[in-house]
């Protein structure tokens, strides 16, 4: 459970070196886009020795490794397997890539990346693959495939961004949005954040450290909720009944969860 | 009021004709400011002429030196200077200076200490030559007007005061009445009109800017949640921070927090840029007490805004002054090169013993504030910034309260009462060496490589007491 994936290029040594300075619950390390063909090399031995000497257990370590097609991908995959994190984020993701990552994985958690409309309609079955433990949207690939312009508001991706959330919400995965690209817009990376949260997204990806502040913020339970969660829990378990009514209004077994959730992610990151 | 009773003072119209008037040899204690810093054209101008004349045995007291003041290299190199007492320097002169030194000794005073020490007689001053933006036919000047305006013209007005000779040089003479002159003319002995003083732009720093930096906006963000812990951030507080984008970016945080908490505070002092103008124009600061403008922005809000005064160096923070404004001071926000084991701070030399600047107010403001505060990443291009010993003392670990990293605090242990406040912080605090350690997890321990044979110069504190000697590399 993550509100945040930051993405830090695999190559950059005064990056990597600071990787747990940011407060991302989850950093993904990119060997893909970020990372030049000719320097692709010098990324994974440059990760495989700082992670075989540093070890961090305050957040989620990801790899963005290249797609199954890329000749990078199996070097990717061998450089990296032995050492201690979370999992791979998986581009250009689809049903025989995810078999061919998890023929070489063990314990490793797998991130698709949704960024082709083939697929988004795959991405109920890609959810239910072995190892997947949450969908990222890439908006940019998708659009690009569909012919389409970014817009500020995104009405352009709200259908697959609604799907995606309700895949991830129905098989109890993570949904990670896309991340949102004016690194000095802080108000646009807030309203972005609000509408992904308000559409069912749990996370987003970060394509740099400043924002990580407001989309944890964001992401995290309100006091609000966090100090109604408790009344909710502490009543049902004075009431000791499934359904029960509060202020008014009617509380069950889905509400109670939610409630349940909302503490749980309260405790985690200390709110 | 009216320009009645007051004396008109002889307009000279050249250097060369000045020194036709007196004799340019009974003149070699020069005093200048720096406020229009790389901007400066009066620096040059006057050096000129000693250079021309072959005038030896100089000694010099800018306040500070820049990089464009390109005739101070030339009279070192020519073997005209002696000494040199400044507050700050970078650039060739201090890099010439560092390899070679002087034939006497580089004094690096304080901006309080330089005050003090020019009233009181210690920098003897024969002749001081003040670059003034506006300034009338009474020898009165402020320098937030004219079109070489570069804001206050606080560090020269002890010199304006105390040097034997005061020469206004001035690319703006008027006739007019100055209500409130920051130069007052009954001291001035002759006004040097000439066709432009330097050039306004020259006065922006490339620092003064908010940092965007990751790692400069985490420990940005690190200062203010510390200030705000230690119930700093609390209506009426008083504040000051450097021009370096980290301070600004602390600023900038501050400000939301105080938005947020519906906080107003008293004052902010010291070197004044755009952002704590912003601030008080929204209303979140009564008053800005102004020693120097970093930019075009504040240099205006002085010409428009009556809460942002000027100040001289002496009432910003002479030591001797009962009215200096930074005893005043809840805290100060400050950068270092270095900091060592028992907190002393280099802000003066590199590790290279390259001298790249000097205290400014930073002694003064850390002595004087209730709380002061260190920023700095705690690694900089591959070298730690915490050392056994810095290289140069500018500022004593006991005037230096916290040392703030984008990895965590460290406090001095001296101050027990801040300790007990963070006893329950979410905050990451550590001691200084704890920090250390963690810088060399990713750096290893650097190998010392000091030279220590010839001392060139020393850094003298604020209270006359010489605190450390600066080495030729």
């Amino acid at each position: 459970m993550s509100r945040s994936y930051l993405f830090i290029p695999g190559n950059t040594p005064s990056m990597i070196q600071n990787l747990d300075v940011f407060e991302s619950d989850s950093v993904i390390i990119d060997f893909e886009d970020s990372v030049i063909s000719y320097d692709k090399d010098a990324a994974r031995i440059l990760i495989n020795n700082f992670l075989k000497k540093f070890s961090f257990k305050e957040f989620d370590i990801y790899i963005r490794i290249n797609d199954s097609l890329n000749p990078n991908f199996l070097k990717d995959v061998q450089a990296t397997i032995d050492l201690d994190i979370t999992g791979y984020v998986l581009p250009k993701a689809g049903l025989e890539a995810i078999e061919e990552l998890n023929k070489h994985i063990d314990n490793k958690l797998i991130i698709p990346i949704i960024e082709s409309p083939l697929a988004l309609l795959k991405a109920e079955d890609i959810a239910q693959s072995n190892n997947v433990s949450g969908l990222l949207l890439g908006a940019e690939d998708y659009t690009k495939e569909l012919g389409i312009n970014r817009t500020l508001n995104g009405t352009e991706i709200l259908y697959a961004r609604s799907y995606i959330a309700i895949i991830c919400n129905a098989y109890g995965i993570e949904s990670i949005d896309t991340p949102y690209t004016n690194k000095d817009d802080e108000i646009g990376l807030r309203e972005d954040s609000i509408n992904a949260k308000n559409l069912g997204f749990t996370a987003k990806a970060l394509i740099h450290p400043n924002q990580v502040d407001i989309v944890n913020d964001v992401f995290s339970p309100s006091t609000e909720e966090i100090f109604q969660a408790k009344r909710i829990i502490k009543k049902s378990e004075e009431s000791n009944k499934g359904a029960f009514s509060l202020d008014g209004k009617m509380i069950d077994l889905p509400i109670i969860e939610k409630a349940k959730k909302v503490l749980e992610k309260a405790k985690k990151y200390n709110l | 009021m009216s320009n009645l009773n007051k004396r008109k003072i002889k307009v000279i119209k050249s250097i060369d004709e000045l020194f036709k008037l007196i004799d340019i040899n009974d003149f070699t204690n020069i005093s200048f400011h720096h406020h229009l810093r790389n901007g400066d054209g009066v620096i040059n101008y006057v050096l000129d002429k000693y250079l021309r004349e072959g005038v030896n045995n100089l000694n010099l007291f800018p306040s500070s030196i820049f990089p464009s003041y390109t005739k101070i290299l030339e009279l070192i190199k020519n073997e005209q200077v002696n000494n040199i007492t400044t507050n700050y320097l970078n650039g060739p002169v201090a890099e010439y200076i560092s390899n070679n030194g002087l034939p006497g000794m580089l004094t690096m005073q304080t901006h309080g200490g330089r005050a003090r020490a020019t009233i009181e007689g210690i920098n003897e001053i024969d002749i001081t030559f003040i670059a003034a933006p506006y300034a009338n036919i009474y020898g009165d000047a402020i320098g937030y007007l004219g079109k070489n305006r570069c804001g206050s013209l606080g560090y020269i007005i002890p010199d304006s005061k105390h040097a034997k000779l005061k020469v206004l040089v001035t690319d703006n003479l008027v006739k007019d009445y100055l209500e409130n002159p920051e130069i007052n003319g009954e001291n001035i002995d002759y006004i040097l009109e000439v066709d432009s003083i330097g050039d306004k732009s020259g006065i922006v720093s490339g620092t003064t800017q908010i940092t965007t930096n990751p790692i400069g906006v985490k420990i940005a963000k690190n200062t203010s949640r510390l200030l705000f812990e230690l119930g700093l951030i609390k209506p009426g507080f008083s504040f000051q921070s450097g021009a370096g984008g980290v301070s600004l970016r602390a600023t900038k945080d501050l400000k939301d927090i105080m938005i947020k908490e519906n906080i107003k505070a008293s004052f902010f002092s010291g070197g004044i840029t755009k952002y704590h103008v912003e601030m008080l124009e929204m209303g979140l600061v009564e008053k800005l007490y102004d020693v120097q403008c970093f930019d075009l922005e504040a240099v205006d809000s002085l010409s428009k805004n009556i809460n942002h005064i000027p100040i001289s160096a002496s009432d910003y923070a002479n030591p001797n002054n009962p009215n200096q404004v930074i005893k005043d001071l809840d805290m100060v926000i400050l950068g270092a090169t270095e900091i060592d084991y028992n907190f002393n701070v280099n802000v003066t030399t590199d590790s290279h013993q390259t001298l790249i600047g000097g205290s400014g107010g930073h002694s003064d403001t850390a002595t004087e504030s209730k709380v002061s505060v260190i920023v700095s990443p705690l690694i900089k291009g591959r070298i730690p910034v915490i050392k056994e010993r810095v290289t140069t003392i500018t500022t004593l670990g006991k005037n230096i309260d916290c040392f703030v990293t984008e990895r965590g605090i460290a406090i001095n242990p001296l101050r027990t009462d801040l300790l007990e406040l963070l006893k329950d912080s979410k905050l990451k605090i550590y001691t200084i060496k704890e920090l250390s350690e963690i810088a060399h997890k990713y750096t290893k321990v650097p190998k010392e490589s000091l030279k220590r044979d010839k001392i060139i110069g020393e850094v003298v504190d604020r209270t006359f007491e010489v605190i450390d000697n600066i080495y030729q590399k």
